[in-house]
């Protein structure tokens, strides 16, 4: 997984899966546990639900109309009843999270999707504390485009990609902390909002040595 | 291609084999409820030949119900023939007994010239209308069944497009 390979870049579903991918192995490396019930439960359901169809074909099969005539109505209700969970999981709890992971008390789940024929990335963090649970759970929704972390062949760069990541959401950020870069100014200050106090405090940082560290390694 | 599929983690594997066995346990449940509902094995048949022409031609596909069997002359039954693996579809022109004695039925198709004593099984002179006859004809769809024909003459076909839904459904992650 860590060379998923090129990929074609105008393939939004492409660029989705492959990013999806890189996520959890970024955050896997990061110490944080994957939590994969989520997956779990949906898989248990499809399951449950294409083994009874399976049975039922094979008695369907070996033993004909006759004989699985009367379990074949309460199959049939099982079997939809099963699909529907799954379809319900899947659309209405899942909703597009990909991933759950777990670090020092903190929670993390992440969702994903793109919007039809536009190039973004939009990712929802939702940080809940299990240490206290009474705190409320903070949502992030970022959106960033797939260039940033795409090369225009189509090959997949983790670094900016676990950059980006560290630099948005506070808890990647504290795990990893020499991928987190700040946003330099790109011109949008302008000189009027640079009170004299904040130039004290930037004349400040330059004497002690420059403390914004990853800032230089931020690449335009 | 393949190679993708490899770097999958396991459980995504198995979603991906989970997505395909969905379609096809969906396919296959969806055909059962039908048949509890239409009381019948088989509740939708494509007509293979053409005996019943011109009410029915070859790959019309037809919609059976098989509640209420108290079938009268004139209805359009299927039915299969003990010993044969094929359902025949042929008009009802005599009905027998019936009351407290099993309804029994004799069958033609309109375009042929006998009755069907011929396809019967030996011995055979009337279809028992409980356990011969999977349903009678409430409606039908015309040619759209052409495809199981040429499914069902040319077998290659069926494991070439079985192959290509698996394939595609494992391998597209849309």
């Amino acid at each position: 997984m860590s060379s998923p390979g090129k990929i074609a870049v105008y393939n939004l579903s492409d660029l989705k899966n492959t990013t999806d991918d890189a996520l959890p192995n970024y955050l896997n490396s990061l110490k944080f546990r994957q939590l994969h019930y989520l997956t779990d439960v949906r898989l248990a359901l499809g399951y449950a639900a294409v083994i009874i169809g399976g049975a039922l074909f094979y008695f369907d099969w070996t033993l004909g109309w006759d004989a699985t005539k009367a379990y074949t109505l309460p199959a049939v209700i099982a079997y939809f009843l099963l699909n529907g969970a799954f379809s319900y999981w899947l659309w209405f709890v899942e909703k597009g999270v990909i991933y759950v992971g777990e670090k020092q008390g903190t929670k993390l789940s992440i969702s994903t999707r793109t919007e039809k024929h536009d190039p973004t990335y939009h990712l929802t963090a939702t940080i809940t504390s299990t240490a206290s649970p009474s705190t409320p759970p903070r949502t992030l929704s970022l959106s960033v485009p797939f260039s940033r972390f795409y090369t225009s062949d189509g090959q997949f760069v983790a670094q900016p990609f676990q950059q980006w990541l560290a630099s948005s959401v506070p808890v990647v950020g504290q795990a990893d902390p020499n991928n987190v870069t700040e946003e330099i100014g790109r011109g949008n200050v302008t000189e009027a909002n640079v009170g004299p106090s904040e130039l004290k405090d930037v004349l400040n940082a330059l004497k002690s040595g420059g403390g914004v560290k990853g800032g230089t390694r931020r690449r335009g | 291609m393949f190679g993708q599929l490899a770097s999958l983690q396991p459980r995504q594997i198995a979603a991906q084999i989970l997505n395909f066995a969905l379609v096809l346990s969906t396919a296959f449940m969806l055909w059962k409820g039908l048949s509890v509902a239409t009381n019948s094995p088989s509740p939708i048949v494509v007509v293979l030949s053409g005996s019943m022409e011109p009410a029915f031609q070859r790959g019309d596909l037809l919609f059976l119900w098989n509640r209420g069997m108290d079938t009268q002359v004139g209805e359009i039954v299927v039915y299969n023939v003990k010993g044969k693996d094929i359902p025949i579809v042929h008009r009802v022109i005599r009905r027998f007994d019936g009351g407290s004695k099993p309804l029994q039925l004799l069958t033609k198709g309109d375009n042929n010239v006998a009755d069907d004593t011929e396809l019967y099984a030996r011995g055979q002179r009337f279809l028992t209308r409980e356990t011969d006859v999977i349903g009678s004809v409430r409606g039908f769809v015309p040619l759209v069944g052409y495809v199981t024909i040429l499914l069902s003459e040319y077998p290659w076909l069926k494991t070439v497009m079985l192959g290509l839904m698996g394939l595609t459904v494992v391998l597209q992650r849309e």
